[in-house]
């Protein structure tokens, strides 16, 4: 190949300056093409799992999201879920650091009465096969398993602890750590929910 | 050698994974599904060929002791377009494979390419080159993630094919990923041999 | 006429040993804990071990005879041993298509993958239960609760093992104190009389079993003592330190599969060290894994991938602690 530059000082730093300029140059104006897809599908996805847990809203309840500071430094997040001026749920981040192996986060959904419309789990680490099952779990659509369903039950009302502690609801089989401590983020949750409720701020 | 010699080294003779054994860490840890494997296979693709191409390109203008950190910045830009366009385009599948994307910068392959073949060849060969490499990494990827998606969860491409029950979980974890790897380049050397 | 005249190095003298002998010595020893685990879990173990000797020999022949086109050796009774300490090491209420799944990957991927009898590195058992315990989690942690000779198959009730109920109990916050109530005292333990897999459960018969593979010669002393040893060393400095977050010894050595994996397991030929000294440092590492992986690991038994990464160590055990050379000269 003719004309291989050599590798003098000022050659190598001009053809790093110019390698260099050209990416960063590229990459920049890349990122301000995809900034906002980037943010719509963020936005998107945290939509998706507000909308899946409680009833139908009209509101942009990100928007009006609020957070209580839990003593392990992490942030419960709370969605309120309006129609027109109506308050119909409230889509509640939790989580519990009880897991088998780190965080679980998970995310809940409260009718205004206490109620669990429905859940959804966010991010785990637990055993793939056993813990990871609670993605299910707790809403059998098998009437004969209704005992282990979270579904329209009331954490104030019911003992949210798995049956093997004297609790109401049944955990996962061979997989009672995660079940116990799926169960500790949804009452977590309640918690927060209900002092904030009775507390009448919102 | 020909175009066609050149096109076709990559799926079999120099197969990236199978035969030349570069680019392990991304077939092992992203192949839980054919789709991740598929997905993950053309990613590396699009970075191969648009780095060889460019590579080629400019490789008479860099001087050779600057030579391995101009290609790292050049394939580094490519990863990082991918990672960006994936993240805002197909987010579900950028989520997937979360951390492997810009670990294709580190993929021996895409660097490998660039020094072996890249820097000495003209453009059009080193497009092919490019081409045939990405798509043989890409089908050995989504073979494996074939195998051990159907052996643990009894899925091909997300179709279920039996009870998820019957499933062997541990070829969704790391150790199947092995297991399966050593079993399919086995079987693939005994069928080179015949 | 073949007047070809063999010449080999010394030893000339044989001592009447052959594989076939040892292997039928150990299937005897281990006689005591099938017939115990006939008892205690009835029907079931004995579907679950006719099932996995069976299905051992079978894929081993299939392998030899169709794919490796070699010798088909499956009466050397590696088979047998293989298939025994499989169904040893499940519970008796395992479907049948999971055992066979099982003796595949024993015999397909812990044997025969690297070469057969005398050249697999890991235990083809252990690696058959390992694949199955993170294959199939949840048939492979129901134990059923021991109820005699009637013991049914399928349908029969769980309990968790007494390993299982302190790992979750600690992490529940309870104290081992009360824990303690809840499980066997160490005379039933040591009896059998608690929640396990077949194998494990009846202490009294692996070491009934044990006396016997020592009086024969069969195997030597010093795996099993290394392994039980060193677990009650490391258990006993751990409960005298916090007697509240650390069950005792006595515990450690009679629950789980402690005494069939020393015994049976650890003390295989092909996969263990071959000198006496190799074998110490074998047995206190599994010992001492063992002990970590209950006490500060995710799973609350580790017995069998306490041995299976020992067997990796084996090579580089044999390279550092050499046996003595026939012939050599004591110094």
């Amino acid at each position: 190949m003719a004309g291989k530059k050599e590798s003098t000082f000022i050659n190598m730093v001009l053809v790093l300056l110019i390698v260099t300029l050209v990416a960063s140059a590229a990459l920049g104006g890349l990122y301000e093409l995809t900034k906002e897809p980037i943010a719509a599908a963020k936005l998107a996805k945290k939509l998706k799992a507000i909308k899946e847990v409680v009833p139908e809203f009209d509101n942009n309840p990100s928007e009006e999201m609020y957070s209580v500071e839990m003593p392990t430094g992490d942030l419960l997040e709370f969605y309120p879920a309006k129609k027109g001026d109506e308050l119909v749920g409230t889509a509640v981040k939790t989580f519990t650091t009880n897991g088998f192996s780190g965080y679980i986060w998970i995310m809940v959904g409260f009718k205004p009465d206490g109620t669990i419309n429905n859940y959804s789990v966010l991010e785990h680490k637990e055993t793939p096969g056993l813990g990871t099952k609670m993605a299910d779990w707790f809403k059998p659509t098998d009437p004969a398993k209704a005992k282990a369903s979270v579904i329209n039950k009331n954490p104030g009302k019911t003992n949210f602890t798995v049956s093997k502690d004297g609790g109401d609801i049944d955990a996962i089989t061979a997989a009672t750590i995660s079940s116990r401590a799926f169960l500790d983020a949804v009452q977590t949750a309640y918690k927060e929910y209900n002092k904030k409720m009775e507390g009448g701020n919102k | 050698m020909t175009h066609k010699e050149n096109f076709l080294k990559g799926f079999f003779k120099e197969n990236a994974v199978f035969t030349l054994l570069l680019g392990m860490c991304p077939t092992l840890g992203v192949t839980s599904s054919a789709i991740n494997g598929l997905g993950m296979g053309l990613a590396t693709t699009f970075v191969l060929i648009m780095s060889n191409l460019v590579i080629s390109l400019v490789s008479s203008q860099i001087p050779d002791k600057v030579k391995i950190p101009s290609f790292i910045v050049i394939i580094a830009s490519f990863v990082t377009m991918v990672d960006l366009v994936m993240a805002g385009y197909v987010p579900a599948l950028h989520e997937q494979l979360g951390v492997f994307i810009p670990l294709i910068v580190v993929n021996c392959v895409v660097l490998g390419r660039a020094e072996a073949f890249a820097s000495k060849n003209k453009l059009v060969p080193s497009i092919i080159d490019g081409v045939s490499m990405g798509l043989g990494f890409a089908m050995a990827l989504t073979m494996l993630g074939a195998i051990r998606e159907f052996f643990g969860s009894g899925k091909m491409f997300g179709v279920t094919l039996f009870n998820e029950t019957y499933g062997m979980l541990v070829f969704v974890l790391a150790p199947g990923a092995f297991i399966a790897l050593g079993y399919l380049i086995a079987f693939i050397n005994r069928v080179r041999k015949a | 006429m073949n007047t070809k005249v063999l010449v080999a190095p010394s030893p000339h003298v044989h001592s009447g040993d052959s594989i076939q002998k040892n292997m039928y010595g150990v299937v005897f020893a281990m006689l005591p804990a099938l017939l115990f685990s006939f008892f205690y879990f009835g029907l079931g173990a004995l579907v679950v071990t006719l099932t996995a000797v069976a299905s051992c020999y079978l894929f081993e022949f299939l392998i030899q005879k169709y794919i490796l086109k070699t010798e088909v050796t499956i009466n050397d009774g590696s088979a047998l041993i293989t298939g025994i300490l499989l169904a040893f090491n499940v519970p008796s209420n395992l479907p049948i298509w999971i055992i066979m799944i099982g003796a595949l990957v024993a015999i397909g991927i812990g044997k025969m993958t690297f070469g057969g009898l005398g050249n697999n590195v890991f235990n083809p058992a252990l690696v058959g239960r390992v694949f199955l315990l993170i294959s199939f989690p949840v048939q492979m942690t129901s134990w059923p609760v021991s109820k005699g000779l009637t013991s049914g198959y399928i349908d029969v009730e769980t309990g968790a093992t007494p390993l299982a109920i302190i790992k979750e109990g600690l992490k529940n916050g309870q104290s081992l104190s009360s824990l303690m109530d809840k499980i066997p005292s160490n005379m039933d333990m040591f009896l059998g009389n608690m929640g396990g897999s077949m194998g494990e459960i009846a202490g009294a018969a692996l070491i009934l079993g044990l006396a016997y593979m020592l009086i024969r010669k069969i195997i030597t002393w010093h795996i099993p003592v290394a392994v039980i040893g060193s677990v009650a060393i490391f258990t006993g400095i751990l409960h005298m330190v916090n007697p509240e977050a650390y069950a005792g010894p006595m515990f450690h050595i009679l629950t789980g599969g402690l005494l069939l994996g020393g015994i049976f397991m650890a003390t295989d030929y092909v996969t263990s060290p071959m000198s006496n000294k190799g074998m110490i440092i074998y047995g206190i590492g599994i010992g001492v894994l063992t002990v970590v992986i209950r006490v500060f690991g995710a799973y609350p038994e580790g017995v069998s991938f306490a041995i299976l990464i020992m067997n990796a160590f084996v090579p580089l055990i044999n390279v550092y602690v050499k046996p003595k050379r026939f012939g050599e000269k004591r110094k």
